[in-house]
């Protein structure tokens, strides 16, 4: 089946909640489209709306995909969108695969208007194989986290956001105010892959470890269904979705921090990756609520006298 | 965001509490049942030791004058010189030190018979404290227990617990929450005394070593915690100031009476700490 398709339809039909409605808003017939929904609940083996009633209704299984299946058909668009431009310069770019689909979003469009002539192609890479990719000239341009050590490359200003947590929402921790680290004790860790992030993967567990936090498990990967299922817990931007509650960390332990990198390199490009650095520091800090790099408040550990007795 | 549910926890524990807690620099605060007037016990030594300090700022003594504290000076109590058999030389801020480190009872008598009382009530009523006033020394706290119950430590029967003075507020040593978390906030903010001595007194509550009440609800390396416990029969209660890593620190007071009357109530202890943790995080929200 063509799944992206499918999600298309799921997600136009549970903005309706109303099949009629969604198939005049999808340019078909009713019967086909209920066809498809119901193959596409076939194909994840899962009921996403509840018929029952006269009125359509998401299932709480619906509610949970939707999110997601918002995000893909977003991303698809974004393709086919970038596939549309036309000729030029060409700026290659990478971007952390995780990175929030807005942001992207933000960050292409944002460029597009500065630089209409020239095409950029983004592709979500981790780190590690941005840097490989900016040394060995595949890439122009990457969205890097730090800390990174790559002789050669140019970093641009480095923009800062404090990470909160990401727990299921029956979480006990989901209903205090801030979780500190310690709090995390017993659960396991959801993080980005190691082998794409190997600074911040040492950086973050270092963190937990000095903060009382040794993860029993910790699991390298994207999505969040680990902490759906309340099987891990993972640190990130606040986020908005089903399921799940994001709580600030005490302290703000756990900092993200993002750069432009680049290779220096002559002009046209060398033009345009100043451009995308620019347009990128914007982007983050309108659409993904980064800030620029203060100095590191010296972490204070309290004498406590019971330590020492 | 609605209040916390402090009975809940209080009944969980097996106690009834008394709380105040408040932001010591936007003053954003919250409270259960925080006006209510509470005998101290114990957190009576921290506005002594506020007289203290504004007398050796005033020039009245010098803090590092050296007294000698014999076996007729001695108060009963569990901890420090109190707990000692032999005759201590010592300095007028070490014994500071004892009485708040370890709640030591004849630390605490030898500097209120330095004070005196009028020196501490008259500070409490300049600061506006009305609630707050020291009427007892650590000694006569303890012969007033011996002599209500009619027989010495330890007192477990709901009669004699009764029967005690210094459960009563209005015959003891007395603050509220508030009053108690204000002149924390005071010394924290360097307005009881000088900043100097301000100083020194955060240094001294961060250094005591109870850490089962105020200090369970905020078990992490990055967040200080500085007070004052208070015990007595059924009665316990600590105040003091907890410090974020983010700089910003709360005044808290709880006291609570347990239902019960057995000494060791580790549950009743925790509670004071996460009904602290409770207001703080509801603070910070």
């Amino acid at each position: 089946m063509d799944l992206v398709r499918h999600l298309r339809y799921f997600t136009v039909v549970a903005e309706e909640l109303h099949f009629g409605n969604a198939a005049i808003r999808l340019g078909m017939a009713q019967p086909p489209l209920s066809q498809r929904i119901k193959r596409l609940e076939e194909e994840l083996g899962v009921r996403l709306f509840d018929r029952s009633a006269r009125q359509v209704r998401l299932t709480e299984a619906g509610r949970l995909l939707l999110g997601e299946a918002r995000e893909i058909v977003a991303r698809v668009d974004r393709l086919h969108e970038l596939a549309r431009q036309g000729e030029g310069t060409v700026l290659k770019v990478g971007v952390p695969p995780d990175l929030a689909a807005a942001v992207i979003a933000a960050l292409v469009a944002g460029f597009r208007e500065t630089n209409p002539g020239v095409r950029l192609a983004p592709a979500e890479i981790w780190t590690a194989d941005q840097l490989a990719a900016l040394a060995e000239g595949a890439i122009d341009v990457g969205l890097v986290r730090h800390p990174v050590s790559a002789p050669g490359l140019r970093f641009g200003q480095v923009l800062v956001q404090a990470q909160g947590v990401l727990l299921a929402e029956g979480d006990p921790l989901a209903g205090v105010g801030e979780v500190h680290l310690a709090d995390l004790a017993g659960r396991e860790l959801l993080m980005p892959p190691r082998e794409g992030e190997p600074g911040m993967h040492a950086e973050t567990l270092a963190e937990c470890r000095r903060h009382g936090y040794v993860p029993v498990q910790v699991h390298e990967g994207v999505g969040l269904g680990l902490v759906l299922a309340g099987a891990a817990v993972a640190f990130g931007p606040k986020v908005e979705l089903p399921g799940v509650a994001w709580r600030p960390l005490l302290g703000s332990p756990i900092m993200c921090r993002v750069s432009v990198a680049w290779r220096p390199a002559t002009a046209p490009i060398s033009a345009s990756v100043d451009d995308f650095a620019a347009v990128a520091v914007r982007t983050l800090k309108e659409s993904a609520g980064m800030t620029d790099e203060r100095a590191v408040p010296v972490r204070r550990v309290s004498r406590r006298p019971g330590m020492l007795a | 965001m609605s209040l916390p549910d402090f009975d809940a926890l209080f009944r969980g524990a097996g106690v009834t509490g008394w709380l105040y807690a408040a932001d010591i620099d936007s003053g954003h605060e919250v409270g259960h049942r925080p006006d209510e007037p509470l005998p101290t016990a114990s957190m009576f030594k921290v506005p002594l030791l506020v007289a203290l300090c504004r007398q050796a700022d005033a020039g009245l003594f010098d803090l590092s004058e050296r007294v000698t504290v014999t076996d007729a000076d001695r108060s009963p109590g569990p901890t420090g010189i109190a707990a000692m058999l032999d005759d201590v030389t010592i300095s007028l801020r070490d014994l500071a030190y004892l009485m708040i480190t370890v709640s030591d009872n004849t630390s605490a008598d030898v500097l209120l018979g330095r004070v005196g009382f009028e020196a501490v009530n008259d500070m409490l009523a300049a600061f506006g404290l009305e609630g707050t006033r020291v009427t007892q020394t650590c000694r006569q706290l303890d012969d007033a227990m011996s002599a209500d119950a009619g027989h010495g430590w330890p007192y477990l029967d709901a009669e004699d617990l009764a029967r005690l003075s210094v459960l009563d507020p209005a015959r003891t040593n007395r603050s509220t929450p508030r009053e108690l978390a204000r002149l924390f906030a005071m010394i924290w903010r360097d307005e009881a005394a000088s900043a100097e001595s301000c100083a020194w007194m955060r240094g001294v509550f961060n250094m005591q070593v109870w850490p089962h009440r105020l200090a369970s609800g905020f078990p992490y390396d990055d967040v200080a915690v500085g007070g004052k416990t208070g015990t007595l029969p059924t009665l316990r209660g600590e105040s003091g100031v907890v410090e974020y890593p983010d700089g910003r620190r709360y005044a808290v007071a709880v006291i609570t009476r347990s239902f019960s009357t057995a000494l060791n109530q580790p549950r009743a202890d925790a509670a004071i700490g996460t009904a602290a943790r409770m207001a703080v995080d509801h603070l910070r929200r």
